[in-house]
């Protein structure tokens, strides 16, 4: 696959079918990593599932599934290195997941448990973790894109080898600060990887209501930096743009713009009824004609690497662990009601101070 | 002869009330419009514009793209040109994107244009705590917009009034912020006309009437004044209860006249307390009604914090603060 800008059709790399248009390998691969990145495919799913269950069961108030944009999340965390930043959107789970963040911590998430990297303080839509250098989203679509060029203009600033991926949806093109964040990267050549993860739809609003540019990829042109279209569904092409966009960063040749075309399976949240919208027949041709797990897992039967034994042995493996995250998760308590004043600011303030006292009086602790 | 009939009265939620407010405006004027992020086919996150799209078209009910600057910004446009602009923030958390336009420009155009230009304009958005939705669809930003000369600030508790509210909002010739209390969308009842009528802005509501202590707030905390006067009740404490209704221009008498009655101020608000709106009701009291106070003017408010996810419960004011609060000016 030629890595090109500015495509009119997505760059890939396996059929729908899974069968390769080209020769993989050349990217440097191998069985492991193509077995590697099948497992990430179907633990992160695995994930999203069991979080979803979550609200249905009534133990968490909201979430926002990731299904349908596995590959999108997996192949653009894997060529990541451990000191990279991670902006993660609301809908970036797996992407969190690969970057180092487990299992159990994102149920703790979702059901506001002290295992929460992030103790419980933001409705479902990601934590963060100082320590992965991955910074906790806001719900506040589009906000994170400027905070994101400016730790990526730092990291150029201390010389440092380092990039930062800005994940962001469709929708989040319209806001403003996408426009602020990608002129901000060209001008200081700031190793930032805007990452557009183009799902279709923003709740209600299909892309073409929100652009009439063909593609996101293209708006790239008019910052100066290259914007590249590809399958979100193939993991190999995501991963193999991916990593091109993060070599550049890294030896200083500036940010890209990547957009994955992609869909969400799942209603926008919990909370939405996405049959208001969404035209009949859509989601089923994309879920039974192109779904990413199920190409990887082709890809992988062509070249004899994988059985149903196989399949079956990695599906109870992941069962398992997964049972026993969520079991941590649920042993972990929830925060304890004095921490509500914590993290306001470093330290205490007088004012809080006397708010925790008539707290603390009020529950007798 | 036709006789004169009583308008049909219906129980509709604060949700249908809203839809009713501006299905009948539109219907009655043509300039008005209303814009939004999914108002069209999907009705609006909370189903408020549900089926507008089919009775008035694209071109009325504005599905616009993500972007709450080009709503805001658009809606002044509008209004500047002489359309009637309704704008929809999905959240009011997500106003902050188009805060500028708000402050700089809709609250001020009539001033540094000597009266030459007005915007009347509504945004309307759900706020507020109690639904589990952590930190960014849960605040009560009353206070940044109450600080700005030039927006009028309504907050409707009930249907009634917030039909009659949001009305008197769009004919007002004035940038309205209309905060609509999202926890009592489906909660509360009320009866409601059918057709256009308007509750004055700057007119507030005297929702109980009681001897003892005066327990002033608004919007979704008037239930919880409620339940707390109910407890108070049980133990002979007889509260009033004063619904401000609009926090810019608030309605002074009625303030004046319930704290002259009671002698005993609670004033109730979800936001943190810092700075918050009722930090103004307070002081207007303090300089204008001093010599009927028998005890402290006391407020319940949210922390000074951020609002929490997994904390909610501990966070949001309730009628046991209330109460703690009434016993404290009372027993001073
Ligand atoms: C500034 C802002 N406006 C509105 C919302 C409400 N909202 C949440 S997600 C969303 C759509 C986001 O669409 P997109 O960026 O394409 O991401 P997706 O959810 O499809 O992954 C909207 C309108 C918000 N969270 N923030």
């Amino acid at each position: 696959m030629r890595i090109e800008p500015f495509t009119d059709t997505p760059l890939s790399i396996l059929a729908y079918d899974g069968t390769p248009k080209e020769n993989p390998d050349s990217l440097g691969l191998g069985k492991d990593d193509y077995l590697h990145m099948y497992r990430w495919l179907v633990f992160v799913r695995g994930v999203d599932d069991r979080g979803y269950i979550l609200v249905r069961q009534g133990r968490a108030g909201f979430y926002a599934q990731i299904a349908g944009q596995e590959a999108a999340q997996v192949g653009s965390a894997l060529p990541l290195l451990k000191d990279d930043w991670m902006y993660p959107d609301h809908r970036s789970q797996g992407s969190m997941l690969v970057k180092g963040l487990s299992a159990a911590e994102w149920f703790g998430h979702v059901l506001g448990r002290t295992l929460d990297p992030t103790q419980g303080r933001l409705m479902p839509h990601g934590p963060g973790r100082r320590d992965l250098h991955i910074v906790p989203p806001a719900s506040t679509v589009g906000n994170k894109i400027t905070e994101a060029v400016g730790t990526a203009m730092a990291q150029r600033i201390k010389k440092r080898k380092e990039i930062t991926i800005c994940y962001m949806g469709d929708g989040a093109t319209s806001e403003g600060d996408f426009h602020v964040g990608m002129n901000f990267a060209a001008v200081y050549q700031a190793p930032a990887l805007m990452f557009v993860q183009n799902n279709q739809y923003a709740i209600s609003m299909r892309t073409d209501q929100q652009t009439r540019t063909k593609t996101i990829a293209e708006k790239a042109r008019a910052y100066g930096m290259p914007g590249y279209f590809v399958d979100g569904n193939d993991v190999l092409a995501v991963y193999a743009v991916t990593k091109h966009c993060a070599d550049r960063a890294r030896s200083g040749n500036g940010p890209s713009l990547i957009e994955a075309y992609t869909y969400r399976y799942g209603p926008h949240s919990s909370a939405d009824d996405d049959t208001r919208y969404r035209p009949k027949g859509e989601l089923e041709m994309w879920r039974t004609q192109r779904d990413p797990v199920t190409r990887m897992r082709r890809f992988l039967e062509l070249r004899g690497w994988w059985s149903e034994e196989q399949e079956q042995r990695l599906q109870a493996e992941i069962k398992a662990q997964l049972a026993a995250a969520m079991e941590e998760a649920e042993k972990s308590p929830p925060p304890a009601p004095l921490t509500v004043f914590d993290h306001v600011y470093e330290t205490l303030t007088p004012h809080l101070a006397w708010e925790r006292a008539e707290l603390a009086a009020e529950l007798g602790v | 002869m036709a006789t004169v009939q009583t308008p049909p009265q219906t129980q509709l939620t604060m949700v249908q009330a809203i839809r009713s407010a501006l299905l009948e405006e539109m219907e009655r004027d043509q300039d008005v419009v209303i814009l939004g992020e999914d108002i069209g086919v999907r009705g609006g996150v909370f189903l408020i514009t549900e089926g507008l799209i089919d009775k008035f078209g694209p071109e009325r009910v504005i599905d616009t793209p993500l972007a709450e600057a080009g709503i805001i910004g658009a809606a002044v446009g509008m209004a500047l040109y002489g359309l009637r602009p309704i704008a929809e923030i999905q959240f009011i958390d997500f106003i902050f994107p188009g805060f500028d336009l708000l402050v700089t420009e809709a609250a001020k155009i009539r001033y540094r244009s000597a009266g030459q230009f007005g915007v009347p304009m509504v945004i309307r958005s759900p706020y507020g705590g109690g639904v589990r939705g952590g930190a960014y669809h849960s605040q009560s930003p009353e206070a940044y917009f109450v600080a700005t000369p030039g927006l009028k600030v309504v907050v409707p508790s009930n249907p009634y009034d917030a039909k009659g509210l949001l009305i008197a909002s769009i004919r007002d010739p004035d940038p309205v912020v209309f905060m609509e209390p999202k926890k009592i969308y489906r909660a509360v009842k009320s009866e409601v006309p059918a057709g256009p009528y308007e509750v004055p802005l700057g007119k507030a509501a005297l929702v109980r009437e009681g001897k003892h202590v005066s327990i002033i707030t608004f919007g979704a905390m008037v239930q919880v004044a409620l339940e707390a006067a109910g407890l108070l009740a049980a133990d002979g404490v007889e509260a009033e209860i004063l619904d401000l209704r609009t926090l810019q221009p608030y309605d002074t008498q009625a303030i004046l006249t319930t704290v002259a009655k009671t002698g005993h101020v609670v004033l109730l608000q979800e936001a943190p307390r810092i700075g918050g709106y009722c930090a103004e009701i307070a002081a207007y009291i303090a300089e204008h009604a001093v010599e009927h106070l028998e005890g402290p003017i006391v407020r319940v408010a949210g922390w000074d914090t951020a609002f929490p996810y997994a904390l909610e419960k501990v966070y949001m004011p309730n009628a046991q603060r209330v109460v703690r609060a009434v016993k404290k000016t009372l027993n001073f």
